[in-house]
């Protein structure tokens, strides 16, 4: 699992760290059973308080997306798998980086929609699409 | 700029409590009554510039010097009265690099200091001593900045004190050895129960390690809360200006930089965000946009910009 801080994001780390283990989750590089890095390790690794990755470990294990095995460490649950309303909610996020982006530079909204899906488009005659797609299940 | 307070729920006990901590050196102002709450098994940088105050808070902390008023406590201890007790618990890196001794070796100095402590944990000590390269057979007297600080650094974490002080802990270091003392600091602070206290004029060298920041400006404590809350309240606003516009009185802007000719101005301000845009609003002004800033951005924006102490 990497995770990524980032220095210029105002969300308190432990909810950036949350974050960064729900994407693992989602883009499926973290999965059911796998064990996560020590409290330590993470600390090392961010160069954060470690109170603050035992905040984030604590509040994903009260969501139920990790647990504790006495002894051994923490382990991502079983049921734990990246589901609709956490891709969703990835979603909203990149959307909003990308609208205050446009907005900045004086953009629209359909403007920006749309030139997405043009650029979408000439990669995938280009390459091929290669990044599974987020709308199977539009409608819900 | 008025004191800038934030109510986050603050945590009942504190390791390190200042009240209205004074000190002058002749008729210089080092201090002026100074009241800093440091919770338990925090990281709290102090930041401020050269001269603003922040290695004489350590010394006084640690009764090197003796405050003209006001009161120091470390975990309850009046350090004025209990100098020894409050100083066999803290970890402290001195600001200066010459660090007394220089006709002894490292290895004698480190047995020294060793002697001096009961919990001196002498396996974590090797481990310290490899990782920051500290050469025993050298001279202290020839030592760099660089390598006095590794030196102090082992000095202080090694008896894992409750209470780490450190006075620019990175100063003299190059940037990989600067972050390997910090990762050092992670894994000490996961190991045992700490509390640190960290001064800077550089906060991005302490990087994310900070999770509460106080600025001290001219020896006033002008800023302490949570890094949180210091990042949701410092924020940069773009305006979009009308014709002979007033800005809103008694708004904190930290920095103004306008782009006259655009009738936009882009101004980093102090204050919750909603209140801060109502009152923009209301005075005519469109906010265009509202960015967050880095730790960094945040905490200098509380610091003037002219230079002054």
């Amino acid at each position: 699992m990497l995770v990524n801080l980032d220095p210029t994001d105002a969300r308190p780390l432990y909810l950036q760290i949350m974050d960064e283990v729900r994407r693992a989750l989602v883009v499926g590089t973290l999965r059911a059973e796998d064990p996560v890095p020590s409290v330590r390790e993470l600390a090392a690794e961010l160069v954060v308080n470690p109170r603050t990755v035992s905040q984030a470990y604590r509040e994903l294990e009260r969501e139920g997306v990790l647990y504790v095995r006495r002894g051994q460490g923490t382990f991502v649950a079983s049921g734990a798998r990246g589901d609709r309303g956490e891709q969703l909610a990835l979603a909203r996020a990149v959307a909003k980086r990308a609208l205050l982006d446009a907005r900045r530079n004086g953009l629209g909204v359909d403007e920006l929609v749309m030139t997405i899906r043009e650029v979408a488009a000439d990669e995938d005659t280009a390459t091929g699409p290669s990044v599974p797609a987020l709308n199977q299940s539009e409608n819900e | 700029m008025s004191r800038v307070t934030v109510a986050d729920a603050m945590p009942e006990t504190c390791a390190v409590t200042t009240r209205g901590l004074s000190k002058r050196y002749d008729d210089e102002v080092a201090l002026d009554a100074v009241d800093l709450q440091v919770p338990d098994g925090a990281v709290f940088v102090l930041l401020g510039a050269n001269g603003a105050g922040k290695s004489t808070a350590l010394k006084l902390l640690l009764n090197l010097e003796r405050a003209d008023s006001g009161v120091a406590e470390v975990f309850g201890l009046d350090t004025g009265r209990h100098g020894p007790q409050v100083r066999a618990q803290v970890g402290y890196v001195p600001e200066r690099h010459d660090a007394g001794y220089p006709w002894m070796t490292c290895g004698r100095l480190l047995q020294h200091v060793a002697a001096y402590y009961p919990a001196w944990d002498h396996g974590y000590a090797e481990q310290l001593i490899s990782a920051l390269d500290v050469r025993r057979e050298r001279r202290i007297g020839g030592l760099s900045k660089g390598d006095t600080r590794r030196l102090q650094l082992v000095l202080a974490l090694a008896h894992r004190p409750p209470l780490l002080l450190l006075d620019e802990p990175t100063d003299g270091l190059d940037p990989i050895v600067r972050k390997r003392v910090l990762a050092l600091l992670a894994e000490h602070l996961a190991d045992s129960p700490t509390t640190v206290l960290i001064t800077t004029h550089h906060i991005h060298e302490v990087e994310s390690l900070a999770d509460h920041v106080g600025v001290l400006r001219a020896g006033r404590l002008v800023a302490q809360m949570t890094r949180d809350a210091l990042q949701r309240t410092v924020r940069r606003y773009r305006i979009e200006l009308p014709d002979g516009w007033e800005p809103p009185r008694d708004l904190v802007v930290a920095s103004p930089r306008a782009g006259r000719a655009t009738r936009e101005v882009q101004w980093t301000v102090v204050g919750e965000e909603r209140e801060v845009t109502d009152r923009l609003t209301g005075s005519g002004a469109r906010v265009r946009e509202v960015t967050s800033l880095a730790l960094e951005e945040a905490a200098l924006a509380l610091l003037p910009d002219d230079g002054a102490r």
